[in-house]
């Protein structure tokens, strides 16, 4: 999740924060922002909660590959004892297994934005419904420990990137 | 070249869970039991019932955190992306109610992480005491 923070060389206190550094930064919080609403159901209506829900499908995939060099390292320290990021590689798995399986499972039961690209799923159980509730609790209670796990990288590249060069500037 | 790469293996792990997922649903259905919270009951509005929402306009009512929460569901043709119900002012609890859980557990992780941050230097400290090394 965290990237390089790299320094201009002789720039002193003033870091520049890099492009891959705001990207992530931006572009996760974008899809904390979707998460939430997409999760608030009620809130949004139908219309919105899937076309979010399949939104949010797309992002993961491009979030997961913008931090796969990330998973390939910690997977392969996996089996040391005192390898880091244990933890957040497990909740990371979870998250996966969980969001995956709910973006599925909404596709599966999609009562508006599948019809609208013509596609109609027919012979659909309950099973997908429940599936569906299900995996949305358990993203419920993995995605804010996700978005904690990181919070200093987070505290440290949002206070940089909200405070303007101006304040920066007057320190 | 290498972003193409990377999504090749992630689209790849992602369709593996997705097989789970099926496989799961065709031969283990029975061990996801129905709960209380089903996807609700629809209903077609013969009136105009609420703000906003024309008559023939079909609606969830489903259990909210905070009560019964109305949800439009469209009313059949086009595209309908269901903003009525954003403007229900009955609905605002419920995307409250997400970010209060999510702010709950975000504070929850933070303070057991500073928590066991500090243990970690208060045992170290006192470890380098008993020891008497440098510092």
């Amino acid at each position: 999740m965290t990237s390089q923070l790299r320094a201009a060389p002789g720039a002193g206190r003033r870091r520049r924060i890099a492009a891959r550094t705001r990207l992530d930064f931006w572009f996760d919080a974008a899809l904390l922002a979707a998460y939430t609403l997409a999760y608030s159901y009620g809130f949004t209506g139908i219309g919105i909660h899937e076309w979010l829900g399949l939104g949010i499908g797309l992002a993961l995939l491009i979030h997961l590959t913008l931090h796969w060099d990330w998973v390939i390292r910690t997977t392969g320290r996996l089996l040391r004892p005192r390898g880091p990021d244990k933890l957040i590689w497990l909740v990371n798995l979870a998250l996966l297994i969980a969001m995956t399986l709910c973006v599925l499972s909404g596709i599966l039961i999609s009562r508006v934005a599948l019809p609208y690209l013509g596609i109609n799923l027919t012979r659909i159980g309950p099973f997908w419904s429940r599936a569906h509730t299900l995996t949305a609790e358990v993203t419920l209670g993995l995605v804010p420990v996700h978005v904690a796990l990181r919070w200093r990288w987070i505290v440290r590249i949002g206070r940089r990137l909200l405070t303007s060069p101006r304040a920066g500037r007057s320190r | 070249m290498k972003f193409l790469r990377q999504l090749a293996e992630v689209t790849l792990v992602v369709a593996v869970v997705v097989v789970a997922g099926l496989a799961w649903a065709r031969f283990g259905a029975s061990t996801l039991g129905g709960g209380p919270r089903g996807p609700g009951k629809v209903v077609t509005v013969s009136g105009k019932l609420l703000k906003g929402l024309p008559p023939g306009t079909e609606v969830a009512v489903r259990p909210g955190p905070h009560g019964p929460v109305i949800v439009s569901e469209g009313s059949g043709g086009g595209m309908n992306l269901g903003l009525d119900s954003m403007f229900q002012a009955v609905n605002l609890p419920v995307l409250r109610h997400t970010l209060e859980i999510e702010a709950g557990v975000i504070a929850a992780v933070v303070i057991l992480d500073i928590a066991r941050r500090r243990l970690r230097r208060f045992l170290r400290a006192r470890r380098r005491q008993a020891g008497g090394s440098v510092d």
